[in-house]
């Protein structure tokens, strides 16, 4: 019983302590535990009446404990999923930009480097993300050379994509040459969103 | 199994004028004879299947039309009365010349239950000589088959060469959204979905002997190119490398196959076997190379490059490695097919619209087949080497395949199903 109502007032002083650490200094903290290491004889003396009260405050304590831990707990969800949804939000961006190029072209036109060195940067800070690069054509030309323009747009963004530090193995390409068109006018406005690559977060 | 013969033939009596060839299909342009295909007379007593009457003459009458060999006459024109028979002696051949036919196709037809008989005579309306004479047999239900059976022996009967009217054409078609392969008798009708694979399906190519089908369709990894064995029925898959496995063409000899791979990450064509075992790499090159097709006699393989830059036509020789480019004129050749006359088909463009085009495989007699109705793409050439089939979108905006003679004359569309109809390929008759 004694070493009980000894623990309990420990802990007492611990939480005193960890509230006046924060305004405190170092030797005010002592002198401050020396000052109120004095009652403790006086709670061990009304030990028998003490009893049943020190058995509230304990839970009480316990209490206060839990929520504390909840509460931490909550603030370090909220932390995460603010870290989440800023992955999320980035993982958004990075599906959404799509990269587009010239007629029956492959090469990655100059003001896309800086959209693929984002999504390099994207893939280092998540390295159990994988994408899916998809390669696309517009309606001119056959269904087979179209397929390997595609391929080859494909192929285009993921050399820089592992020349930017990726993983070889993190980049899967496939090409829908002219199947997938996201314009269907039969005019150049359609035409050049249809040449273009997607990007897919594979996770 | 999707032929199944039936009709037996008869000949009548023998032909007056047995040994002439009436139509040589060698020589370079051809005046199409006109010819009169009157409705089917009814031979027996009680007729129950009145409406075969027309519709058995309009079946060989648009084969007549689809061969480019013929003028069938408009119905409409005839001035024969109800009481003219289908022999010599009861026809008035005045009723026909007057209105300018050279030949005339008299037939009478019988049922009994299911059981199908057809007379047939065909005769010179200026001088009133049968030319050819016979009687077949066979089910109602396959009166179209019964129908282009007669008129490739009476094809064959005027020029020694059989006529078109018993192949059939695949093609991808859209209708349900997705992409499917279809088969189709070549003049678009008896139509069959071949495919369901609920995804992007293309480029059907049937084997020289029309028993085998391959093509490429999409799975979530990328393309895989499937056989179709259309005897048996049955799909396998052939090759499904990480990449592109697309485009594949026969090698005549059927045991071989040419496509486009990108094992070695830029895509190459390769020859396999028909388990889909690599055989040989046949392109080295940083660009592009697609769209095989091989010489009659499998030794030199035309194909799509972009190594000069722009999509071209090259011709490889299997013999020496050599390879020389084909097309010089426009920015975008593609879609070579080489026929069994030795002739190459392919799609070109200068102003970003398609036309066919044929050209002699050492770069000389180009020549135009289409001319500026709409765009022109994904051109096939019957077994035989004497039709192409394309396909159009100048009707209504959507694709239908069209076929032509070789040169290009006589134009039809044959196809005409919801949305479009695409990269025909043209099969051989399965014997």
């Amino acid at each position: 019983m004694k070493r009980n109502l000894v623990v309990a007032t420990l802990v007492v002083f611990a939480f005193s302590s960890i509230f006046l650490l924060s305004s405190c200094a170092k030797k005010q903290v002592i002198t401050e535990e020396k000052e109120m290491e004095a009652p403790a004889p006086e709670v061990a003396k009304e030990e028998k009446a003490a009893v049943p009260a020190a058995k509230e405050e304990k839970m009480e304590e316990a209490k206060i404990e839990r929520l504390k831990e909840l509460e931490e707990a909550k603030k370090q969800e909220a932390a995460i999923d603010e870290e989440k949804a800023w992955m999320e939000r980035r993982a958004a961006k990075f599906e959404a930009e799509a990269m587009y190029f010239d007629f029956d072209k492959s090469f990655i036109r100059l003001e896309y480097r800086p959209v693929l060195q984002e999504k390099a940067a994207f893939l280092k800070d998540y390295p159990d993300m994988r994408v899916r690069i998809e390669g696309n054509c517009d309606e001119r030309g056959t269904n087979e050379y179209n397929l390997a323009l595609g391929e080859r747009r494909g192929s285009s963004a993921k050399n820089f994509l592992i020349s930017l530090g990726i993983a070889a193995d993190r980049i899967e390409t496939i090409s829908y040459g002219e199947e997938r068109p996201r314009g269907l006018g039969r005019n150049e406005a359609s035409w050049s969103q249809n040449r273009r690559d997607d990007f897919v977060l594979v996770r | 199994m999707w032929i199944l013969v039936l009709g037996v033939g008869v000949v009548l009596e023998a032909s007056d004028a047995e040994a002439k060839l009436y139509i040589d299909i060698t020589s370079p342009s051809m005046r199409r004879i006109s010819i009169a295909v009157p409705d089917f007379k009814y031979l027996g007593h009680k007729n129950e299947h009145p409406e075969l009457g027309s519709k058995l003459a309009g079946i060989i009458s648009n084969d007549f039309d689809l061969c480019g060999y013929f003028r069938p006459l408009d119905k409409g024109s005839f001035i024969e009365g109800a009481g003219a028979g289908i022999t010599r002696d009861s026809i008035n051949f005045k009723d026909w010349s007057v209105i300018g036919a050279e030949l005339l196709l008299k037939a009478g037809y019988e049922c009994i239950g299911q059981q199908l008989k057809v007379e047939a005579r065909l005769f010179e309306v200026f001088s009133g000589n049968q030319v050819y004479g016979k009687r077949i047999l066979g089910l109602v239900e396959q009166s179209r088959y019964l129908m282009h059976r007669l008129a490739n022996d009476i094809l064959f009967a005027l020029t020694r060469h059989p006529g078109p009217f018993l192949t059939k054409i695949a093609f991808v078609g859209t209708s349900t959204g997705q992409k499917e392969i279809y088969l189709a008798d070549y003049d678009g009708h008896n139509l069959k979905q071949i495919t369901s694979h609920h995804t992007i399906t293309l480029s059907p190519r049937f084997s020289p002997s029309g028993d085998r089908m391959i093509y490429t369709s999409f799975r979530d990894s990328g393309t895989v190119l499937f056989m179709n064995d259309m005897i048996k029925g049955e799909t396998r898959k052939i090759s499904d490398r990480e990449g592109l496995n697309i485009a594949a063409a026969w090698r005549p000899n059927g045991k071989e196959l040419a496509l486009t791979l990108t094992i070695s990450g830029n895509p190459d064509i390769y020859l396999i076997d028909t388990t889909g075992k690599i055989v040989k790499r046949l392109t080295k090159n940083w660009g592009i190379d697609v769209s095989p097709t091989f010489s009659p006699d499998g030794e030199k393989m035309a194909f799509v490059s972009n190594r000069s830059g722009s999509p071209q036509i090259y011709i490889l020789d299997l013999r020496d490695e050599r390879v020389e480019r084909l097309t010089f004129e426009g920015s975008y050749n593609t879609s070579p097919v080489w026929s069994k006359l030795d002739r190459i088909a392919f799609a070109g463009s200068s102003d970003g619209r398609f036309e066919i085009y044929t050209i002699s495989p050492d770069g000389r007699d180009l020549r135009r087949i289409t001319q500026g109705q709409g765009n022109n793409e994904d051109p096939c050439w019957s077994p035989d080497g004497r039709y192409l089939a394309f396909s159009s979108n100048r009707t209504d905006g959507n694709y239908h395949i069209f076929i032509s003679n070789a040169n290009g004359e006589n134009q039809r569309q044959v196809t005409d199903f919801a949305r479009d109809q695409l990269s025909p390929s043209w099969a051989q008759q399965v014997k």
